[in-house]
Order: C-alpha cells, then sequence, then structure tokens
C-alpha cells in the first residue's frame, strides 16, 4: 500500500475495542496517536480502585463509573478530534451481532476473560474480519493475529479447562490451602447465598476412599438424601433453625463435623487425621496476643486460631444481618471487594487449616486465590499494547504473511531477546469452531445428564455458546432446547434419555448469534469417573497440578471470575517455563515449524488474564472461570 | 551488602494498599516501599518521555521531575497524551505537569524548564535514578560517569521511528534478590506412623537468593573495540540497532537535532556520511548498515511502511 493510501485508511478505518482495562487504556492511547479516528470500545465493568496503578485513563474521583465511558472522555482530552463511542454494556448482549462487528476493518480484543474471548472470536469469524488478541499476566504478555482461514482461530487448539477440586478432597481430605479456600467459599454459598448441589460442604460419607468395603460406599450412597449427605437438612436451613448463632456454626463444622470425619477411620491410615476445634476451649488457652502490625501490610499480617475464630464470629453476625436487611428468600453474592465476605471466607479457610494442620494463610494471600487475582502492572500493558497497533498496521495493510504472535517475557531468552515472535499458524482442519462443519464428541450418562446440564455445562460453559437452540437429529428434528425464553423450559429437568437419546445420538446445536452450528456425538457411557459429568472425546486430560512446581506460569489465567473453584495464583514465576521454549528472532515458515522438535514447545502459555472483578459489577456468568491457558502440547 | 530500605516512613497506608494492591502482588511490598522512598529525573518530554513518566508515576515513586527545555509543538503535542491541545508555545515540561500529577497524586510531580546540559554535578545527586532521553552522547556520558560514584541508577533511551534503544546503568556491582520457589522434599517422620505423610508443603512458599551483577558504564558501551578477534565473532549477533545508534548519536552531536522528515534530502546525505565514517573508525565495513537505514528514522507512519517492504518484512527491532 503507497504512502499516502495508508494514512488516510487509518483516519478513515473504523476499530473497535473489545474492554477499557489495563491493556484498553493503553491501546485507546496508541490508536489515537497513532492516527486512528474511528474508535467504538466497549466495557461492561465500573472503575475500581485497584485500577488505578494501571488504567491511566481512570481517576480516583471516576471510581464507580463506566470504564468505557470515562475511557473515552480522557482520550477526547488529548486528542479531541477523535470520533469515540463508548458502550457499557457486555460484548456477549446480542445487540452486537454479525452485522455490528461487520461495520469494522479491525477488532481488537482487550479482555480478561475465557468466555468473552471465545464469543468474540465466533463473531469476528462469522463477519469475517481480523482480530487481534492479547493478554497480560504480571510481567508476561501476548499478542496474536486472528483472521479466517488464514490463521488458526482462538479455539483451534483447545485449552485447558479451570482445574477443579474432587468434592470428596474438599469435603473430606483436604490436603492444601487452596482446598480449604475452595470449600469456604462453598461454605459462604450454603448459608448466605445460592445454594449449589455441587457445592456440598459436609463430609461426603460416599467417598471411595472411605470405604472398607466398596459395595459400602455406593449403599451410603444411594442410602443418603443428597449425594452422600446424610443429613436430611441443607446446611442453609440447619443454619437458619439455629438463628445463625456464630458459636453454634463453629462448633458444627469444626468440631461435630471434623469428629465425623475421624470415624471415617480409612481415610486417615496414610493421613495426618484433621484435629478438631471447640470454641470455649480455644477461648480459655493462654495465646500470646497477636503482634502489632509493624511495617507490613495489615492484611498480610497471619493472625493465630482466636483471632480467626473471632473473625468468624464477626463476620457472621455481619453477614447475617445483610441477610435479614435483604428481606425474605433473600441470597448474597460473594464478592472478594465486600469487607465481611473476604473476612468470612478468610476466617473459615484458616480455621479449616489449622484443623487439617496446615499453615494459615493471611487475609491478603487468601485473597489472592479466593478472588483469582491476578497481579498486574502498567508496563506489560503498555509494551502489549503497542504491539498491538504494530501487528494492527500490517492487518490494515493485508500483511497477514508479516503478522506473528508475539511473546513478552520475563526473562531474555539465550538470544537476548524478551520479545520473541513466532509465526502464525494455519487454521486447525478439525477446529470444532472454525471448521468448515464442525463437530464434537461427547461422552456421558444419557440417564443422568438432565438437559438444563447439556445447556448450562457442556453447550454453554464447555463449547462458549451464548444462546443455543438443540435439535436432536431423530429424523424429526425434535427440538430440545430453545434460544428463546420459557419455550423449553419444560424440558430443562428431564433426563436426555426421555427423549429418546442414547449411545450414537447426534445433536445439531445452533448459536445464531455467533452464526455457529456445531454437530455434536454423544457416546453414552456408566463408567466416567465420580465428578465428572462428561468428557469430551479428544481433549488432552485434565492434569493434576504438581505441588513442587510454583504454580504461576500455569495460572496466566484466562477465567477469574468469582467461582468457587480459584487459581493458586502466587508471585513466584515460573521461569523454568520460559526457558524451556525454545525461541528464534524470527520463525521459519510452518511447514518446517512441522518438522523440527522445538516446534511442540513453541507455543505457550496463553496470557490471557482473568480479572478479579466483583460479580456483581457484572452478569454473574453461571461457569466456572477457565484457568489454565497452556497452549503447549502435554508433554507428559 | 545489600541496599537497606532508607530513610522514609515505613508504613504503607491504607490508601496505597488499595491502589497498589496488584503491583504489590507482583513484585512485593518490600519493592514498593523502595519504590516509595526514590526520586528519580527524567529528561525529555516528547513521546518517549511521557510513556517513562507514566510509567514511572503510576508505579508510585516519591518523586518525579519533569526537565525539559523545549516548547510544545504541534509535531510534540501529537507525540504524547500529556499535554494539552491548547498548550503550543509553552514549555514541554510545564505543559505536561497537570496531567502527569493527575495520574497519581501521592507521587510528587515538578518541572524544571533548565536545558539538562546547564545543571550543575550536583543537580543529578538528589536523585536516586536518572532517566535520559533526547541527549547528546556527550551528556550522557557525563552525567552516567559522575552518577557512578554516588550509585545512582542511570538509564538512558530514545526512539527514532520504528527503532530505538534503551541502556542500563545500575553500577559496578549492583545487589539484588530473586525469588525462587522452595525446593519441596517429602518428609516421612510424622507422629503417625511411619506411613503417614505430612499435608503437601505450601508450593507456594519461596525463598530470597541474593546476587550480584555488574554493569558497564555507556561510554564503555559505546567504545567497544571491533577489531579484535572475540568483538569480531560476535558481530553476528549484534543487533544492527546498535550502530544506528552510534549513527544517530553523532548526527544528533553535529546538528544539534535528530533528523527530520522535512529535511529528509539534506539529512539522509549526512546520515551516510556519518554511517561511512563512524563504522570506518570502528574498523568495521559501511555494509554492516545497509544505505535503506536513512528511512528509518522518519517518525511519519506512512513511510515506515514502506521501509518495511523494501526491508524484505525485517521485524521491527523492538528492545
Amino acid at each position: 500500500m503507497k504512502v499516502m493510501e495508508l494514512a488516510e485508511s487509518l483516519s478513515s478505518c473504523r476499530v473497535l475495542v473489545v474492554g477499557a482495562g489495563g491493556i484498553g487504556c493503553e491501546l485507546l492511547k496508541n490508536l489515537v496517536l497513532t492516527g486512528f479516528k474511528k474508535i467504538e470500545v466497549i466495557d461492561l465493568d465500573t472503575i475500581d480502585v485497584s485500577n488505578l496503578n494501571r488504567q491511566f485513563l481512570f481517576q480516583k474521583k471516576h471510581v464507580g463509573k463506566s470504564k468505557a465511558q470515562v475511557a473515552k472522555e480522557s482520550v477526547l482530552r488529548f486528542c479531541p478530534s477523535a470520533n469515540i463511542t463508548a458502550y457499557h454494556d457486555s460484548i456477549m448482549n446480542p445487540d452486537y451481532n454479525v452485522e455490528f462487528f461487520r461495520n469494522f476493518q479491525l477488532v481488537m480484543n482487550a479482555l480478561d476473560n475465557r468466555a468473552a474471548r471465545n464469543h468474540v472470536n465466533r463473531m469476528c469469524l462469522a463477519a469475517d474480519i481480523p482480530l487481534i488478541e492479547s493478554g497480560t499476566a504480571g510481567y508476561l504478555g501476548q499478542v496474536t493475529v486472528i483472521k479466517k482461514g488464514q490463521t488458526e482461530c482462538y479455539e483451534c487448539q483447545p485449552k485447558p479447562t479451570q482445574k477443579t477440586f474432587p468434592g470428596c478432597t474438599i469435603r473430606n481430605t483436604p490436603s492444601e490451602p487452596i482446598h480449604c479456600i475452595v470449600w469456604a467459599k462453598y461454605l459462604y454459598n450454603q448459608l448466605f447465598g445460592e445454594e449449589d448441589a455441587d457445592q456440598e460442604v459436609s463430609p461426603d460419607t460416599a467417598d471411595p476412599e472411605a470405604a472398607w468395603n466398596p459395595a459400602d460406599a455406593a449403599a451410603r450412597a444411594t442410602a443418603s438424601n443428597k449425594d452422600g449427605d446424610i443429613k436430611r437438612v441443607s446446611t442453609k436451613e440447619w443454619a437458619r433453625s439455629t438463628g445463625y448463632d456464630p458459636v453454634k456454626l463453629f462448633n458444627k463444622l469444626f468440631k461435630d463435623d471434623i469428629m465425623y470425619l475421624l470415624t471415617m477411620d480409612k481415610l486417615w491410615k496414610k493421613r495426618k487425621a484433621p484435629l478438631p476445634l471447640d470454641w470455649t476451649e480455644i477461648h480459655h488457652l493462654e495465646f500470646s496476643q497477636e503482634e502489632a502490625c509493624g511495617t507490613g501490610l495489615k492484611d498480610q499480617q497471619v493472625l493465630g486460631v482466636q483471632g480467626y475464630a473471632q473473625l468468624f464470629h464477626r463476620s457472621v453476625e455481619t453477614l447475617r444481618s445483610q441477610l435479614i436487611e435483604k428481606g425474605e428468600g433473600a441470597e448474597l453474592v460473594w464478592d472478594k471487594d465486600d469487607p465481611p465476605a473476604m473476612d468470612f471466607v478468610t476466617a473459615a479457610a484458616n480455621l479449616r487449616m489449622n484443623v487439617f494442620s496446615m499453615n494459615m494463610k493471611s487475609r491478603f494471600d487468601v485473597k489472592s486465590m479466593a478472588g483469582n487475582i491476578i497481579p498486574a502492572i502498567a508496563t506489560t500493558n503498555a509494551v502489549i499494547a503497542g504491539l498491538i497497533v504494530l501487528e494492527a498496521l500490517k492487518t490494515l495493510n493485508s500483511e497477514f504473511d508479516q503478522c506473528r504472535t508475539i511473546f513478552l517475557n520475563k526473562q531474555p531468552n539465550p538470544r537476548k531477546k524478551l520479545l520473541v515472535p513466532c509465526a502464525l499458524d494455519p487454521p486447525n482442519p478439525s477446529c470444532y469452531v472454525c471448521a468448515s462443519k464442525p463437530e464434537v464428541t461427547v461422552k456421558l450418562n444419557v440417564h443422568k445428564t438432565i438437559v438444563q446440564a447439556l445447556q448450562d455445562k457442556i453447550l454453554k460453559e464447555k463449547f462458549g455458546m451464548v444462546a443455543p437452540d438443540v435439535q436432536i437429529e431423530d429424523g424429526k428434528g425434535t427440538i430440545l432446547i430453545s434460544s428463546e425464553e420459557g419455550e423449553t423450559e419444560a424440558n430443562n429437568n428431564k433426563f436426555l434419555s426421555d427423549f429418546g437419546i442414547r449411545n450414537g445420538s447426534r445433536l445439531q446445536v445452533d448459536d445464531f448469534l455467533q452464526d455457529y452450528t456445531l454437530l455434536v456425538n454423544l457416546i453414552h457411557s456408566e463408567e466416567l469417573e465420580k465428578d465428572v459429568e462428561f468428557e469430551v472425546v479428544g481433549d488432552a486430560p485434565d492434569k493434576a497440578p504438581t505441588p513442587s512446581v510454583p504454580e504461576e506460569g500455569k495460572n496466566i489465567a484466562n477465567g477469574n471470575k468469582d467461582s468457587a473453584q480459584p487459581s493458586t495464583s502466587s508471585k513466584a514465576a515460573a521461569e523454568d517455563d520460559d526457558v524451556l521454549i525454545v525461541d528464534s528472532d524470527e520463525e521459519p515458515s510452518s511447514s518446517t515449524m512441522e518438522a523440527s522438535p522445538e516446534s511442540s514447545n513453541r507455543k505457550r502459555k496463553h496470557h490471557g488474564t482473568d480479572t478479579d472483578d466483583a460479580a456483581s459489577k457484572r452478569k454473574r456468568l453461571d461457569q466456572q472461570p477457565a484457568d489454565d491457558d497452556e497452549d503447549i502440547i502435554a508433554l507428559d | 551488602m545489600i541496599d537497606t530500605i532508607e530513610k522514609e516512613e515505613n508504613i504503607i497506608s491504607e490508601e496505597e494498599a488499595a491502589q497498589y494492591d496488584r503491583q504489590i502482588r507482583l513484585w512485593g511490598l518490600d519493592a514498593q516501599k523502595r519504590l516509595r522512598g526514590s526520586r528519580v529525573l527524567l529528561v525529555g518530554l516528547r513521546g518517549l518521555g511521557a510513556e517513562v513518566a507514566k510509567n514511572l508515576i503510576l508505579a508510585g515513586v516519591k518523586g518525579l521531575t519533569l526537565l525539559d527545555h523545549e516548547q510544545v509543538t504541534e509535531e510534540s503535542r501529537r507525540a504524547q497524551f500529556l499535554i494539552p491541545v491548547d498548550a503550543d508555545g509553552q514549555n514541554q515540561a510545564q505543559a505536561s505537569l497537570e496531567r502527569a500529577q493527575l495520574l497519581n497524586p501521592m507521587v510528587e510531580v515538578k518541572a524544571d524548564t533548565d536545558a539538562v546540559g546547564s545543571k550543575p554535578d550536583d543537580f543529578f545527586f538528589q536523585f536516586d535514578a536518572v532517566c535520559l532521553t533526547r541527549c547528546s552522547k556527550d551528556l550522557m556520558v557525563r552525567v552516567d560517569q559522575l552518577c557512578a560514584s554516588r550509585n545512582i541508577k542511570v538509564f538512558c533511551g530514545d526512539v527514532f521511528g520504528y527503532h530505538g534503544y534503551m541502556f542500563s546503568d545500575l553500577g559496578q556491582e549492583h545487589h539484588y534478590v530473586e525469588e525462587k520457589p522452595k525446593v519441596v522434599k517429602g518428609s516421612n517422620e510424622a507422629n503417625d506412623g511411619p506411613e503417614a505423610k505430612k499435608p503437601k508443603v505450601d508450593p507456594n512458599e519461596t525463598t530470597m537468593v541474593k546476587k550480584t551483577v555488574s554493569f558497564c558504564s555507556f561510554k564503555a558501551a559505546l567504545e567497544v573495540d571491533w577489531t579484535n578477534e572475540k568483538a569480531k565473532n560476535n558481530l553476528k549477533r549484534i543487533p544492527v540497532d546498535y550502530f544506528l545508534l552510534q549513527v544517530l548519536l553523532k548526527f544528533r552531536t553535529d546538528k544539534g537535532r535528530d533528523p527530520q522528515p522535512d529535511s529528509f534530502a539534506e539529512d539522509s546525505q549526512l546520515l551516510l556520511q556519518i554511517r561511512d565514517d563512524v563504522l570506518e573508525t570502528m574498523g568495521l565495513s559501511s555494509e554492516l548498515l545497509p544505505n535503506t537505514f536513512v528511512r528509518f528514522t522518519r517518525p511519519r507512519l506512512g513511510v515506515s511502511q514502506v521501509d518495511r517492504v523494501e526491508q524484505n518484512g525485517t521485524e521491527c527491532r523492538l528492545f
């Protein structure tokens, strides 16, 4: 493209920036200074004080206001001639359909969660608009270009899903602080929030490990009411019956239930047995006065058992009041920025850690884990935003052969580079999103899976659809799920087998918003692992974490919403992981890439980050955040 | 000996804790406190300077002095985002001050309109770190040398179109700590008998390892002897930007300014000449820096696009 043409095309070009946070602020600034004139920016979030260390378009006085709106205003200050449209909205809102996307020459993501990334990926494929994808976490960052038909789409390579822990680990045999924190969040929901059958906190008598005789476990499971829980009263009902008495609650959770666990003696043959706590005894013991704050952050102090018992007491009372205030049938939503909610989880988790002989954690650390907080600084975002614009220019010039995936590392590679470009890969012909007739096979139990679960856990959560329509390929075109509200509600609690679905059945799933059709082949199985509701055939199996390896590198998260299953982000950088990646300055063409053994290491951690934004600030998407976002093909 | 946290107040306020939360979680409270106690000088408030200012202010240093003797022009206003639209004719540092301060009221941001070359040595001694942009080679050499004696960190950098460089001198003996994960060894001793295991050690436990590294001076970095065997062998791995930098610094010294698009014809002639002289003095061939380099420095967007196509897709050499 000739000189003048490019300069002109920049000012006439319409671009969409999805997200006005860390990357978004830097990107908007860069776009405007580069000469882009027609920019639209969308973000559903409002400004929080913790954003101010890097989202420089916002000041303290803006806290609580719309990010997109304030970003626009700030940019106009230094470039009044820019034409910026701001949307305080979710990009997943059906208003932003394929036609909307077709208005733009380029879309740039500045997102922090996988669900939105998946969605924008599909919309850009449907509209055939190039997409620049990016992400950061701490010192690490990444940029890549997605162009339909030419490059891999965002979903061409399966990304490992959020690590979850088995129910019996959470309920019976926690061995790490994270298990206790997840338990505490479940407890919060059971007591004060929306009760969830997958978030049980009481001892699990159906734990296969607990049974001396395998037949016993099965017998107990069927004998009890809910999921191995012999008590026929829900946790919430029980709590209500005691008036949410903190001391009674304390003794039930940290003494009675623990003593019950102790009767399941097989569990403690090879594990250190838990030690119950008693409210009265704790307060009689001589504990040294907890030290004054000193020069650290108050939140970084680790209290003693008494301290956490007190904190438990206080927070239960506060939350109880909140419930009462809200009225009949009220439910609270956990939010790491809500002090009593955070206090409650800190206290409950630590008490449980103490019971199970683990070192207790400060509120600061608990908040990191419970809230899936990804550390963030301005400079990483600044570098990535700069790279986004450089790729954008190539894209607008249709120089796709020049486009690259670029990784920003923390340490220089053997060639002393911090920034490492890699050639883009062509689309995966078996991609279940961008292939011409995408198809996938799912293993589940047709007698035990209900339609609602298919919709929510499989189609929406796993396959990233927003509003699926499902037809059974049974010759009659039976409609199983309709995206129109209310139409197929009656089907929700029925089992798939009730509709004649069995081994080998096929479902045609459409998401009209995403212009996406997926054929789902079903395999009936009665041999799925405990707690596993379905399996996608062909997925790399989820690995259990090896505790000795620092988790941070793997936790460059892309799914950070306040779900009960958080990440274990820590400060320790997984430098070893970085060194494993063999990089060269200029990657050879992809055909040679396939041949070299280095190429399997070439793809690496996807630096998508997920925010820690409170559930209250955005629609509560009922899905678990994805955690490990590795592009590395599993090597073990 | 590791530098201890100095003089200043050691308590982080609630406000700071809330605002700096996400970065404290990355580099730790200790590092945040050190930042909080640091005074930094930033010379040059064009595009690069504005970015550096933003990043340092957001990070929460104690004080940042913006030093620039030049006036705002249309070009400089378009290069950065701190200068208001109606500030033409004002001093660049002054014009940037208000917006810079608003980035983080907890930092003391000041403007200084003097030319950096006119500052006496002791002016620099009040800072913990000095950042130099758009400075002449001689000045950078001078400042780097005088700061070395006081253990003041020096950073130099410039942007030339799509190219640029950054240099850092943290001293001959720079001490730091690196956080490494603690090695987890299984322990089989427990009260419950030989088979019982303790709960796993928290995988997030880390340990601090002390290290020391040595930096060379700016002068030494520029005066590498390329005639000896070892240097010659390394030549292939040296980015061509190193030589580009030498040429541009010489141009800056000779002409008192950087190459401009408006004087492209005249400038490119001089650049080619300087290239020949500089490389010859180093005992190297002119081919090391091909003629096309004269286009690198044109800041205008469209032209650089043409450059890249001509150079057969050579990637932007980001530092």
